[in-house]
């Protein structure tokens, strides 16, 4: 379970997170849905310790992050998977050793066999297989996105976290990134937290949606509620949801 | 003024502690020896052409100022000690320190900044690594041993370049050229010289790995890193090729070494 207790964060004068509670129940998906630089990216990194929130708490399985060292997050960090908003995959490595990275450092016992099955089996999740020679650079911006999936969830992370999946990706890698995270998130039992602009695919597959304006919750509850929100925020986003599907 | 005295001390202080960070991680969770030489091996490959002939015309430059110095004096004999003296004590060095900032230095600080902004650097703490022992150890230990083995390459291509010159432009024998070497140039020189690239190794790989693993700000921001890296490298290089100098000058007083 992750929970949110009042949590404060400040770029200087500027402040980004203004008071940000929630919890989401173990085997959730939650989407957090807003328009760009209202914290959605902030308030992820804020979970597994890339940044730290200015005041507040935040409860990992029990456990408060806030103010942990690198050291004393490793064991929160093995416990999450991050995919970042861009594929973040090492330009030196093969698709196969960007995979292995993390079950490497993990899981430092495993023989290369079992490696290479762990590589080719999270490679199958993500339905890419015979690029694990290839680097990043010689396969496209989707497949990349995929691959950082698959190397997320090599660790067998039990809470994922999507920092805008699907940015700049086309309607059909979109869709298929989409049902990737639904599918992986029943698949492997995990909590999802998906920072997202796209409602259609959040009415879709999210259990609980919350809706930032200017580092606030301004509107949450489930896909159905969402549906009949009457917030000015939720109501454009809707629109835009329904005029997407309708255009599809 | 004021503000950029204060991003001055603010940089030379976060250099500072980024460098302590290093060398803890260096001394608690080394990198893999593979690693190393990996980096030793693309920086010395991307950079000995160059910095060879660098190096070369460096002796060579030397050799055509010393050349029309000396000549009205009818010294000519002494053309090459002196030509190799200022080459490997102080010119050499220096402006093969300063090619390397811009290869070397920009190339690396450009590499990391990109792995900084694409979010490679925070995946990597992310999948439960040490950035600094994955990807900053590696490259700091490379650039400080390529650098030294480069800039004393370079070093001893500006002997060649000299002597090709001597012989070319002088007309001196290489023989002629090479005789008064070990008058003038003594092995203190050379250990003076040594030092100084080994110095000038450890500033290039402090701050080149430094401005790239803490650059922000896209594309821009990796441009920024890439010019504060050659421009802090530079004045660097300069500062400590004085302190140097006068460190060596003051050893050589304390312990009476001889020549020049």
């Amino acid at each position: 379970m992750i929970a949110f207790n009042h949590v404060r964060k400040s770029f200087g004068s500027r402040e980004v997170l203004k008071g940000i509670s929630f919890a989401v129940p173990e085997g959730h998906i939650l989407f957090i849905l807003g328009t760009s630089g209202t914290g959605k990216s902030v308030l992820l990194k804020t979970i597994v310790g890339l940044l730290q929130p200015t005041s507040g708490e935040i409860s990992v399985d029990g456990v408060n992050v806030v103010g942990l060292d690198e050291e004393e997050l490793f064991p929160i960090r093995r416990k999450c998977g991050m995919v970042f908003q861009h594929p973040a995959l090492f330009d030196s490595l093969s698709v196969f050793e960007n995979v292995a990275f993390g079950i490497r450092k993990h899981e430092p016992d495993l023989s290369e066999k079992e490696i290479a099955q762990r590589v080719s089996q999270c490679l199958e999740l993500v339905h890419l297989q015979g690029i694990e020679n290839k680097k990043p650079g010689e396969i496209s911006y989707g497949m990349q996105k995929r691959v950082s999936l698959a190397r997320t969830v090599a660790v067998r992370p039990r809470i994922l976290l999507f920092d805008e999946p699907t940015t700049g990706l086309d309607p059909v890698t979109t869709r298929a990134i989409n049902h990737l995270i639904f599918e992986l998130s029943r698949k492997l039992k995990t909590t999802s937290l998906v920072v997202s602009h796209d409602m259609h695919c959040a009415l879709e597959i999210a259990d609980h949606i919350i809706m930032l304006d200017q580092g606030q919750i301004v509107d949450q509850g489930s896909p159905a509620q969402m549906r009949e929100s009457k917030h000015p925020l939720v109501q454009d986003f809707l629109r835009e949801a329904i005029d997407g599907e309708s255009g599809s | 003024m004021v503000k950029a005295a204060v991003n001055l001390v603010e940089d030379i202080g976060g250099c500072v502690l980024f460098v302590r960070d290093v060398l803890r991680t260096a001394f608690y969770s080394p990198c893999t020896y593979e690693s190393i030489c990996v980096q030793i091996w693309k920086v010395t490959i991307q950079s000995l052409p160059t910095t060879g002939m660098a190096g070369f015309f460096v002796g060579a430059i030397m050799t055509v100022q010393f050349t029309m110095q000396i000549k009205t004096f009818g010294a000519l004999g002494y053309l090459g000690g002196l030509s190799t003296s200022a080459t490997i004590r102080e010119v050499g060095p220096l402006l093969i320190a300063f090619l390397l900032s811009g290869k070397v230095g920009a190339f690396t600080s450009a590499e990391l900044g990109t792995m900084r902004v694409t979010e490679q650097i925070d995946a990597i703490r992310c999948l439960g690594a040490n950035p600094i022992q994955e990807i900053i150890l590696p490259r700091f230990i490379g650039i400080v041993i390529s650098s030294f083995f480069l800039l004393a390459t370079g070093l001893s291509m500006s002997i060649f370049g000299g002597l090709l010159l001597g012989l070319l432009f002088s007309g001196i024998n290489p023989e002629e050229y090479l005789r008064h070497i070990p008058t003038i140039v003594s092995s203190y020189s050379v250990l003076s010289g040594l030092f100084k690239c080994l110095v000038f190794a450890l500033i290039l790989a402090s701050v080149c790995t430094y401005k790239g693993y803490t650059a922000h700000g896209g594309a821009k921001g990796v441009g920024q890193s890439v010019v504060a890296t050659a421009v802090m490298t530079m004045v660097g290089i300069v500062v400590a090729d004085w302190l140097t100098s006068f460190l060596s000058e003051t050893a050589l007083k304390l312990f009476g070494g001889a020549g020049a």
